[in-house]
């Protein structure tokens, strides 16, 4: 039994964000709220203040009518390793509230830990992180419906999407009792890319070249995971923040949308 | 005195450092901190047995399957059903918030007779049984009068058994006005019988089709079956599948459709025929088909033999690119082009209904697109528009009517459907206001109301509710208070579709024949009763034949009996769904007196003169308001991120609402760069909007995604009922809006009206 | 006699205690306001403040940035008094402590109220992360906060009352004798925090507004805040020097004293400015430019974070300043010399506005938009409290304790 439970090799879990399918619909968000114990309040319409842990973005070619197009893009945490080895956040937290996990490559966020410095907020480019600014309630009955299995936050911290981490957890302790040291492909999944009326997330090891998103992204390991798909690429590339969600796009204007570029580069 | 100081500070130094030696600090230090992990208002979700419900989503008509993860007794989560035709294990956002409903602070609790004035807001608690006799009293009291026809009901549709049984009561009563809530199932019904003369319900083999023509239709934006429609559109992306949106604004349907047709509002039908018109001329139409199975596409004489122009000579005499193009805004070689892409496909498909499928002169519309469906035979062809049978299992034994009865149910309907003027209406729910405001005593005496929202759903918010007020007695069976129930005198909440039984069969625009079983997930949170179970209640304790109507013990035992031997495979797989089933082809399918496909439909034309799909006058239909005074148009549009009709937005979903469309409690209007800047509006200015019905403040939002001189507003918001997390968020399009009936249909132009807008 | 003479520095006078009581009552009563806001801040939350997701560090980590960078004048001082032995100035070193010691608790206060979970503040020595600057900024600044005390705590003392008890009298003699470690300890703390200040912003790589790359952060970026507040920070002690000498209509210190202090200051801002224009321009040049940004964008938005920043940072308050105080006439002619030190003065809060503000201001997402932010009332007034609550102790320290050594021999009681 024991030889069952050697240790697997390392993890890089990871997404495949297809913008040609994401239809804006935002059930990613809700799913992942629905999950996560995520809490709301009366006015959530400033959007600096609303805590999202998915969010979909939506922006435009900036062109006039006829030429005018829209993009919708989810964005989670992309759960950075770093080209140099730091996550933007990781490495600012001074009470390590916060944590890279070598073993599934997922910045783990520990509620209990964190005192609330909001560091790792000001390192984050791509606004993941968010701040409990008041306590979390749940009016009537509705703390009936909070999940055991994630513990809903306090005021004062930061939260974010951590790949839906206990998922990881049920999956592998299911595979336990069964005696399996390795998860299948579609054991493990996030809640939004399990909600997705679209398909358009694709969840899986990056490190694993059986799986999907290996596949789609191929990414390319002498380049801190730069995707060699020619239409796959990854939020601000150029920051090095070495993010493990790709997103793929047919459309050259979308995938240029997702970095910053000089007028004299383009 | 020196030494006392001395000592006192000794002591006191002494006893600082001590201290910080003990423990005591540190400890305090540290339990300080576990407090703050362990905040007792901040709950912490107690742990237990994790187990799974399947069931079936009540929040939208699409009905898809949902799988309902349980912590002991709580329901915790919502998630698709794998496996599910509708939605195979994938969900959309209002799916997703179903708990939110369940054990949100919106739920009627118990029933509730009203006190104070209607609306107000007052309220005592009254027993099931009490409510229920005094009810029943009032109805015997007017049917006595021999008025039975004075009692209606408003249900959102009329299929399932609790609707079934609601139509029984009312049949039985005497009263033929039941009525339902008008769809884009209205229209297509209509179309279907008129041109296929088939009673049966539409369905549309999207996921089969190789090129998609949407005139408006909001495929992605919560049109008809959302999940499914996002699903099929993924597949379209795999295959590569062209899909095209015709629409005045760039709705998220058309930002992912490979071409966006911007064109001006109410012009779908003309430039449907302005297709036609090149598909004719080239002859890239489906001979075989046209020639085989149609009638009326070349000119003929009728029986009194007065000739009558055929589909193709009215289309070829009026519907010239050039006159198209004019009147739809949409260059000559783009139609052109559209045209022969449509016309080139295999599996062409062209959809239609956008709202509710109701926009002016609608059935023109749907004629029209069914017609350029037609001429490339996607009708009951692999990727086309189907007609799906019908669930036929609730058969109940045959009514027997007193007298009372069988007159009041010969009286013609209040809203005149199927009278003269409206013969192929079946439901006008939409004239409810005009006839009720228009008497001075309400023909409806008394209303029942399931499954609706009229009070919020219907189009000019203020002649709806002095229609409303005109009405002696209305109940709600809503399970929340929704502005409906709010203005009721009796609510009798039924449970949630989390707590109860409840069947449905195919969703509309569904190929594959489907019923479905939504189970109880928890055990009903507060003292509701099915509505089922209240209707039977009624009609035992109102007694002789209406009590005989109903010989169930009550709605369960109603429900397996009308299931018979299929209760045991729902009850465990949640749906029962005929995979095999195809569309009839088409030497079988049409049920017109011709047994094919009639482009036009005799019964329709009330003037001989024009033929119903092909109107010799050429222009967009009109709208409510002076076009000086109003030189604007405001149209509504759905989005996935705001519940439109069926529910109210739940905490959830209204999160994800972009402070693009809702920004504090105002509603922001798209409005083209150009148009704002003659009417001085910048991004996110307060601005006045006014329309013949009403002025609302809003805040103008500048898009490129919407042709000049429109502005849109989105639909699901400026709800007055259910709590603070949606009450009083943004303005209902209804109170802006003045409705226009269609002349042939009677049902509502509701894709615009004349407005005007100033800055705030 | 006034009724707390007895408590007063042997041979200066005071104003009388009545008047005295009115001022300390009315800065109490803005002290009030601001516990108030901070204790609103504490019990219902940091939802108080306008702070939001984008700015997560606003306005009074600015001020805690700025007057850290203020109160670098006591470290600095010290650093030139015992170690570099320019014995002037132990006549200026009382009050530069006191200020530093005012800057250096309110910016814990600060961080104390900024914190989601104060009582949870001290896991960043508990479960320190060697990684963060925060972490260094937070073990140095503690410790350089206990030199500060100790520094401070002989000033009191010295208390005419006090010295006469024979213990306090040999403790802060002795003290005295030792001041010159404690001095070292505290110059080498500073450097130390300063410098990791400096870090915050710039070693966040996802944030190319305060990146810097390659040595442009190590040890450039740590030398520039260091050297900014050992510049700055004699010029605020300078500043508030004047103003109580202007307040209490008194010279309090003579101007050679003030004078050395200012060129020392001077020749320092002087280098750092230098070294600052280098450190923008190689930022401008080649590290924003790197990540696909021309640097003139992040001024381009809004009036708010417009060009001006960097006029007003580096020539208005760091060339115009440096060379008024290099140059002797300038420097000894006090227009000019009140001119320099209100523009140094301002120049290190500007600097550290835009290290903490304009760093959160811009979007890095090629889709977000920028994010302006205006700060609440209980953040304006929890920011105000500490410089009520510096203005308290400065009037009780100057009333009571004998700060000024050249008091006496300044203003001699002629009655
Ligand atoms: N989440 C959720 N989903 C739902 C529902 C819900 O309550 N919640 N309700 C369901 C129901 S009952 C319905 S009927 C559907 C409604 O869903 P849709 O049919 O999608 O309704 P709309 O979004 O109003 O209409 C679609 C588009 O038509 C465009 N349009 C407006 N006027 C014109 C015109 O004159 N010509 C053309 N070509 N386009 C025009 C608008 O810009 C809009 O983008 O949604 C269903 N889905
Ligand atoms: N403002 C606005 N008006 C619209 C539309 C819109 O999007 N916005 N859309 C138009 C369209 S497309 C349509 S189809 C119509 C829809 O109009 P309605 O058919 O009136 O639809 P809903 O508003 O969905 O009404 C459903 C109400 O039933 C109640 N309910 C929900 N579940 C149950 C249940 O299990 N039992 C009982 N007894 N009650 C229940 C809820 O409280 C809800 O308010 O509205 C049209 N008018
Ligand atoms: S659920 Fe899927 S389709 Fe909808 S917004 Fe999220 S990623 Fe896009
Ligand atoms: S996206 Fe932000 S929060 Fe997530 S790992 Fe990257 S920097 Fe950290
Ligand atoms: S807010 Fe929490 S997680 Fe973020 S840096 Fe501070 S302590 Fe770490
Ligand atoms: S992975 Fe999980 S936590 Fe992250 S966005 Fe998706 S649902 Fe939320
Ligand atoms: S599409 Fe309709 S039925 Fe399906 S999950 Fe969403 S709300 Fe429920
Ligand atoms: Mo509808």
């Amino acid at each position: 039994m024991e030889n069952n439970h050697k240790k697997g090799k390392t993890k890089k879990f990871g997404m495949v964000i297809d913008l040609d399918k994401c239809t804006g619909c935002g059930s990613c968000m809700v799913a992942c709220m629905s999950e996560n114990n995520v809490p709301f309040k009366a006015d959530e319409t400033d959007k600096r203040l609303s805590i999202t842990w998915m969010l979909v973005y939506k922006f435009n070619n900036g062109k006039a009518h006829p030429n005018y197009d829209e993009c919708y893009l989810p964005r989670p945490c992309m759960q950075c390793e770093g080209d140099h080895g730091h996550s933007p956040c990781v490495s600012v937290c001074p009470a390590v509230a916060t944590d890279y996990s070598h073993e599934t490559g997922i910045v783990s966020q520990i509620y209990t830990r964190c005192f609330g410095c909001r560091y790792c907020m000001a390192a984050c480019p791509y606004h993941a992180r968010y701040f409990n600014w008041w306590d979390p309630a749940w009016p009537a009955d509705m703390e009936k419906y909070l999940s055991p299995n994630v513990s809903p936050r306090m005021r004062g911290i930061v939260e974010k999407c951590g790949f839906c981490f206990h998922r990881y957890q049920l999956a592998t302790d299911k595979a336990y009792y069964e005696g399996r040291d390795e998860l299948e492909e579609g054991e493990y999944q996030t809640a939004c890319t399990q909600a997705c009326p679209a398909g358009a997330i694709i969840f899986g090891d990056l490190n694993n070249p059986e799986h999907m998103v290996h596949k789609i992204a191929q990414p390319d390991a002498k380049h801190h995971g730069r995707p060699k798909n020619p239409n796959a690429f990854r939020l601000l590339e150029r920051l090095g923040t070495n993010p493990k969600v790709y997103y793929l796009s047919s459309r050259k204007w979308v995938r240029d949308s997702g970095d910053n570029y000089r007028p004299d580069e383009k | 005195m020196k030494i006392d100081r001395r000592s006192f500070l000794a002591l006191s130094i002494g006893s600082t450092a001590g201290i910080h030696l003990t423990p005591l600090p540190w400890k305090l230090m540290d339990d300080s901190s576990i407090w703050t992990q362990n905040w007792p208002w901040t709950p912490v979700p107690k742990d237990g047995a994790a187990n799974y419900v399947n069931s079936v989503c009540g929040l939208c008509p699409a009905g898809c399957g949902i799988l309902v993860r349980k912590i002991d007794n709580r329901a915790v989560k919502i998630e698709g059903l794998p496996g599910h035709p509708v939605n195979d294990g994938r969900i959309c956002g209002l799916g997703l918030s179903g708990l939110q409903m369940l054990y949100g602070g919106t739920r009627v609790k118990t029933p509730l007779k009203r006190t104070g004035e209607r609306g107000a807001g007052q309220w005592r608690k009254i027993s099931w049984r009490k409510a229920i006799e005094e009810i029943s009293n009032t109805l015997i009291e007017q049917r006595k009068s021999g008025n039975p026809q004075a009692l209606g009901a408003i249900c959102s549709s009329d299929q399932g058994t609790t609707s079934q049984l609601l139509s029984r009561f009312l049949n039985v009563y005497g009263s033929p006005n039941f009525l339902r809530t008008p769809s884009v199932q209205s229209s297509y019904e209509m179309a279907n019988a008129l041109m296929n003369g088939s009673p049966k319900a539409v369905g549309f083999d999207l996921e089969n089709a190789d090129y998609i023509l949407s005139f408006g239709s909001g495929l992605l934006d919560g049109w008809v079956s959302p999940v499914r429609m996002i699903r099929a559109h993924s597949i379209w992306q795999d295959e590569k599948v062209p899909v095209v949106q015709i629409e005045p604004r760039m709705s998220h349907t058309a930002a992912k459709a490979d071409k966006w047709i911007a064109i001006k509002p109410g012009a779908n039908a003309v430039l449907a025929l302005g297709m036609a018109y090149v598909i004719i001329k080239e002859k890239l139409y489906d001979k075989r088909f046209i020639e085989k199975h149609s009638l009326g596409f070349e000119s003929w004489k009728d029986e009194k033999g007065r000739p009558h122009k055929g589909f193709k000579q009215s289309v070829i005499e009026n519907y010239t690119p050039v006159k198209v193009s004019a009147i739809t805004g949409i260059d000559e070689a783009i139609i052109i082009q559209l045209a022969k892409d449509f016309a080139g496909a295999a599996l062409p498909i062209a959809l239609c209904g956008s709202g509710d499928g109701t926009a002016p002169g609608s059935l023109n519309e749907m004629a029209a697109i069914h017609a350029l469906n037609a001429l490339k035979g996607a009708i009951n062809k692999k990727g086309g528009v189907w007609a799906v049978p019908s669930p036929d299992y609730i058969l109940w034994p045959e009514l027997e009517m007193d007298e009372t009865a069988s007159k009041g149910i010969q009286t013609e309907r209040f809203d005149g459907a199927g009278g003269k003027k409206y013969a192929q209406a079946r439901s006008l729910l939409n004239r409810l206001p005009e006839v009720i405001n228009a008497s001075s005593e309400s023909p409806l005496q008394s209303l029942l109301v399931y499954n609706a929202n009229p009070m919020y759903t219907m189009a000019d918010s203020i002649a709806v509710k002095e229609a409303f007020a005109k009405i002696p007695l209305i109940v709600s069976f809503s399970p929340y208070m929704d502005e409906t129930a709010s203005y009721s005198d009796y609510i009798l909440p039924n449970h949630t579709y989390l707590e109860r039984y409840e069947d449905s069969a195919t969703p509309f625009g569904f190929t594959q024949p489907l019923i479905s079983l939504a189970k109880p997930v928890v055990k009903p949170l507060f003292n509701t009763k099915h509505t089922g179970d209240v209707i039977i209640k009624l009609a035992q304790v109102m007694g002789d034949q209406i009590a005989k109507a109903f010989p169930w013990k009550d709605y369960l035992t109603c429900l397996k009996t009308t299931m018979g031997d299929k209760w045991k495979t729902l009850v465990k797989q949640g749906y029962i769904v005929d995979k095999n089933h195809k569309a009839p082809d088409w030497a079988k399918g049409f049920e017109t007196a011709s047994k094919k496909f009639e482009f036009a439909a005799k019964a329709v034309n009330t003037d001989p003169k024009s033929d119903v799909i092909a109107p010799s006058e050429l222009k967009p239909a009109d709208l409510e308001g002076d076009a000086k005074a109003f030189p604007l148009v405001l149209i509504p549009y759905d989005t996935m991120r705001l519940a439109s009709g069926f529910i109210g937005t739940p905490p959830f979903v209204v999160k994800t609402v972009g402070d693009d469309v809702l920004k504090a409690n105002d509603s922001c209007v798209d409005i083209n760069p150009q148009t704002a800047e003659e009417f001085g509006l910048t991004e996110g200015d307060k601005a006045m909007l006014t329309t013949p019905k009403s002025e609302v403040r809003v805040r103008a939002h500048l898009s490129e995604g919407i042709l000049p001189g429109l502005i849109a507003l989105p639909r699901g918001l400026g709800h007055s009922a259910y709590d603070k997390f949606l009450a009083g968020k943004g303005i209902n399009f209804n109170a802006l809006h003045a409705p226009k009936a269609d002349p042939i249909s009677g049902l509502d132009t509701t894709w615009g009206v004349r407005a005007k807008i100033s800055k705030a | 006699m006034d009724l707390d003479s007895a408590l007063w520095p042997k041979d200066v006078q005071r104003c009388s205690f009545p008047k005295f009581m009115i001022g300390i009552t009315v800065v109490t009563l803005v002290l009030i306001w601001g516990v108030y806001a901070a204790l609103l801040c504490w019990f219902k939350g940091l939802n108080q403040t306008n702070m939001n997701d984008y700015y997560g560090f606003a306005l009074w980590i600015w001020a805690d940035l700025a007057i850290i960078g203020l109160g670098g004048g006591a470290f600095f001082t010290g650093f030139l008094r015992y170690l570099v032995k320019k014995d002037e100035l132990k006549n200026i070193i009382n009050y530069a402590v006191l200020i530093g010691f005012i800057c250096y608790s309110s910016a814990q206060l600060i961080l104390g109220i900024d914190v989601g979970q104060p009582l949870r503040g001290w896991f960043i020595f508990w479960h320190a992360n060697v990684h963060s600057m925060l972490t260094e900024v937070a073990f140095c600044l503690s410790c350089y906060f206990v030199v500060l005390c100790i520094e401070y705590i002989p000033l009191i003392l010295e208390n005419r009352q006090l010295d006469k008890e024979p213990f306090f009298h040999h403790l802060s003699h002795n003290m005295h004798g030792i001041m010159a470690i404690f001095a070292a300890t505290g110059a080498f703390l500073s450097c130390f925090h300063q410098g990791s200040l400096g870090g915050v912003s710039g070693v966040l790589f996802g944030r190319p507004f305060g990146f810097r790359e390659g040595i442009f952060i190590w040890p450039w970026t740590f030398f520039l805040f260091t050297w900014s507040a050992a510049a700055c920070g004699p010029c605020f002690t300078i500043l508030v020097t004047k103003l109580t000498e202007t307040i209490s209509k008194k010279q309090l210190v003579k101007p050679d004293v003030i004078d050395l202090l200012a060129k020392i200051s001077g020749w320092m801002m002087f280098t750092y400015i230098i070294a600052k224009t280098v450190d923008t321009w190689y930022w401008a040049l080649y590290t924003a430019p790197s990540k696909g940004f021309n640097w003139a964008f992040f001024y381009s938005d809004n009036a708010f974070y417009g060009p001006w920043i960097l006029w007003l940072e580096i020539v208005i308050c760091g060339y115009i300043p440096a060379m008024l105080l290099i140059t002797k006439k300038t420097r000894q002619k006090n227009a000019t010399l009140w001119t320099a030190i209100i523009l140094a003065s301002i120049g290190v809060c500007v600097n550290r506005w835009a290290l903490v503000l304009q760093v959160m201001a811009p979007p890095v997402l090629p889709f977000d938009t920028w994010a302006l932010y205006i700060p609440s009332w209980q953040e304006v007034a929890t920011t105000i409290l500490p410089i009520a609550y510096g203005v308290i102790l400065i009037m009780i320290s100057y009333r009571y304790l004998p700060i000024f050594p050249q008091e006496r021999e300044l203003n001699p009681i002629t009655n």
